[in-house]
């Protein structure tokens, strides 16, 4: 077995006396991609800074093909930071050629990348314009052909989607899709789950610093519950070892299905016991219904601290 | 790789300076304007040889009286002068305008005041008359000394060679003194003009969020080496476009425009002194640059920036307060202090150096306080961008930045993200 394309092991990280990030483990295998999750504040740009060396870890490893990465090495990875920008002053085509002889392009081949992709993005007849004349998600367009010039061996997305349409975030979607079937490696932070669902192969969540979940989303659906019922009703939800009530609201319930339990069972449990059933469907828990059981405790926190503070 | 590089970062930031249409707006602004002097210049010349053919060919009707004795009537006829009666007189035919002008010369001319009567014919043609009073007296004074050698020693400076000699080698004296100065007016140029562009070129960085693009994609070091070494190329550039003008002027249009005459054949370019100022330049220019990255990594946004870059010009103007000790008293505590001090030690230095008082220690020293402290303000310029540049709204704590061992966002209150 290749060794992991990213190498994370007991990372911990500490602004001042604050510790932001403590013990964190996780690979991210060639060939994947791997979805980066958890709310805002818990770490996960500073885990990625601290991995391209912009930050300096408190301890811990951080290896991206068998090493710590290096600038020289930027040739090899598209970064599209959370904090975009480029040289807004100059014209589309000089910052997309500057950016790809940085990684290694002659003039001639990184230009003519460079018009390709505007052609692909819609954004050929502005090729001569300044930056700051286009608009903010044709700019970003701009800087996401900057971070997958050369085909990258390695893609982080920080939110790549942040700004964009539905329309440009199918396309964007469909351009780092073309750049996974060359071979890349994605590693990608976003909220949005339902791209997380159908792109990543494994994700990671990170809360208060730490791995809440890791592994492929089977495994974390799983974790948080597996199936569940959704059922429209009246009268009371009986308590059952068949499963979890987990929603309880007037005619609606949700209920976390135990592993050994079977559907029909439950139905037929629900019956006998005097419910009236008028809809009942299984499904898997979603992605955005675990993200918001694991960190809606802490939103809830964090809201009520700031009522306090207001206060 | 690294060269690769530096050569895409010298010909990008040189490139995409000189493709501005304001770049070219400012540079050309200099020559235009020197131009239009020089155009006025010529104008202004031609306007005076016509005025002064004028005057000289003009004639007017003069009177004059004489309580010295020292001009004849003969002589005062060849200007076309005769004798008035009294002072009261003269004076009162020059208002009634029978006559143009009325000289009164007094008993002792070398003492007393020769008093000139005329009538008003504007400010410039005015001073005919005082022109013609003098030659008069002039030509009354040559003939009673007789001799002609005589009278012109007793009008003119003698003509003085003066040979100075430094370790028995004879000097250039003010000839060998003017080229190293040229030193000083580049470092002056190359100040003023590129430091407000090397503030406001690292913060680009960080006003534009392109940071972490950057860091990620080369080494901070090869991005500041070539943002330097683009200025300079563009300083040189800019110092061309400027000199142009003069040089045009000096070698086409001397006559025209009425340079004074430069002998450039009698500078004398002694190596010593040009390869101390050239030094000086480049240790000079290469630590105020330096340090200009280093306040642009530290600070938010150009604005906040503007305020150090004052400080940073009025630095390099400070040894002119103590000018005049620079030339006369070059031992004295401020020249001293002033040729140590790393910010004010180009200037100092490279006039001293011009005016032949600095010597070979002193010169040993100031290059090492001017490269050594380059140097380390490069690394601080580097670890502060690496630092600074990430802190995109905030002004970085440069104690922080310093005492932290690592390149860490040590800032206490930091929020994750």
């Amino acid at each position: 077995m290749s060794e992991a394309l990213v190498h994370i092991d007991q990372f911990r990280m500490d602004f001042g006396d604050k510790t932001v990030i403590r013990d964190l483990s996780f690979d991210v295998e060639r060939g994947e991609t791997f979805g980066f999750l958890g709310s805002n504040g818990s770490g996960k740009t500073t885990t990625i800074r601290a991995l391209l060396g912009i930050y300096q870890p408190t301890a811990g490893t951080l290896h991206i093909d068998g090493k710590p990465f290096r600038p020289e090495d930027g040739g090899r990875l598209g970064y599209l930071p959370e904090e975009r920008g480029l040289y807004k002053k100059e014209k589309v085509i000089d910052v997309m050629t500057y950016f790809g002889r940085l990684k290694g392009l002659d003039r001639h081949a990184a230009k003519t990348w460079s018009l390709e992709y505007l052609e692909r993005v819609a954004l050929a007849d502005k090729a001569g314009v300044q930056l700051d004349k286009l608009s903010g998600g044709q700019q970003q367009k701009v800087q996401l052909g900057v971070t997958i010039m050369n085909d990258p061996e390695l893609l982080i997305l920080d939110e790549p989607t942040k700004g964009f349409d539905p329309v440009n975030r199918r396309l964007l979607m469909d351009i780092i899709d073309g750049q996974k079937t060359k071979g890349a490696t994605v590693m990608m932070v976003t909220h949005q789950m339902e791209e997380v669902e159908r792109l990543c192969d494994r994700v990671i969540l990170l809360k208060n610093g730490t791995a809440e979940a890791y592994g492929t989303i089977d495994d974390i659906q799983n974790q948080y519950g597996g199936r569940i019922v959704r059922l429209k009703h009246s009268g009371p939800v009986p308590s059952s070892p068949r499963y979890t009530v987990t929603v309880n609201e007037t005619n609606y319930s949700e209920l976390s299905i135990a592993d050994d339990a079977d559907e029909a069972d439950i139905l037929r449990e629900l019956v006998a016991a005097g419910v009236s059933v008028r809809s009942f469907t299984t499904t898997k828990i979603s992605l955005e219904e675990i993200f918001i059981r694991v960190y809606g405790d802490q939103n809830r926190a964090d809201a009520a601290a700031l009522q306090m503070a207001e206060a | 790789m690294a060269q690769h590089n530096l050569s895409t970062v010298v010909t990008f930031e040189f490139f995409r300076t000189i493709g501005k249409k304001r770049f070219w707006a400012g540079t050309l602004a200099v020559p235009f304007i020197m131009a239009v002097v020089f155009g006025l210049l010529f104008a202004s010349n031609t306007a005076t040889d016509t005025a002064a053919n004028a005057q000289k060919s003009a004639e007017f009707t003069i009177s004059y009286t004489d309580a010295s004795g020292l001009i004849s009537p003969g002589q005062a006829a060849v200007f076309g002068a005769t004798t008035a009666a009294s002072a009261d007189e003269g004076v009162a035919a020059v208002q009634s305008g029978s006559i143009d002008a009325f000289f009164d010369f007094p008993a002792d001319p070398a003492s007393d005041t020769v008093k000139v009567y005329g009538a008003d014919q504007g400010m410039f043609e005015n001073n005919k008359y005082s022109a013609v009073a003098q030659a008069m007296l002039t030509q009354a004074v040559n003939t009673r000394i007789g001799s002609a050698e005589l009278s012109a020693l007793a009008s003119t400076d003698a003509t003085i060679d003066m040979k100075t000699y430094r370790d028995g080698v004879e000097s250039g004296g003010f000839n060998s003194a003017v080229p190293p100065l040229f030193f000083l007016v580049i470092f002056y140029g190359l100040i003023i003009l590129l430091g407000g562009q090397m503030l406001s070129s690292t913060l680009e960085e960080k006003e534009n969020r392109v940071t972490e693009m950057i860091l990620t994609t080369l080494k901070p070091t090869t991005l500041i080496s070539g943002k330097v070494l683009a200025l300079f190329a563009i300083g040189l550039l800019q110092m061309v476009i400027f000199a142009s003008p003069v040089v045009i002027g000096y070698l086409f249009f001397r006559e025209q425009i009425n340079i004074p005459d430069l002998d450039l054949k009698a500078l004398v370019f002694e190596p010593a002194p040009m390869i101390t100022g050239f030094l000086i330049l480049v240790g000079g220019f290469a630590l105020f640059t330096n340090t200009l990255v280093a306040i642009g990594a530290i600070m938010p946004t150009v604005k906040e920036a503007g305020n150090y870059m004052a400080v940073m010009i009025a630095l390099i103007f400070i040894p002119f307060y103590a000018v005049s000790l620079i030339f006369s008293n070059p031992q004295s505590l401020i020249v001293q202090v002033f040729t140590y001090f790393p910010f004010s030690a180009p200037v100092t230095a490279l006039l001293r150096n011009g005016l032949g008082s600095l010597s070979v220690v002193e010169t040993a020293i100031v290059l090492a306080i001017l490269y050594i402290g380059a140097v380390l303000m490069f690394f601080l310029a580097v670890r502060l961008f690496q630092y600074g540049s990430i802190s995109y709204a905030s002004k970085v704590n440069i104690k922080t930045a310093l005492s932290s061992g690592r390149r860490i966002p040590a800032a206490t209150g930091t929020t994750p993200r």
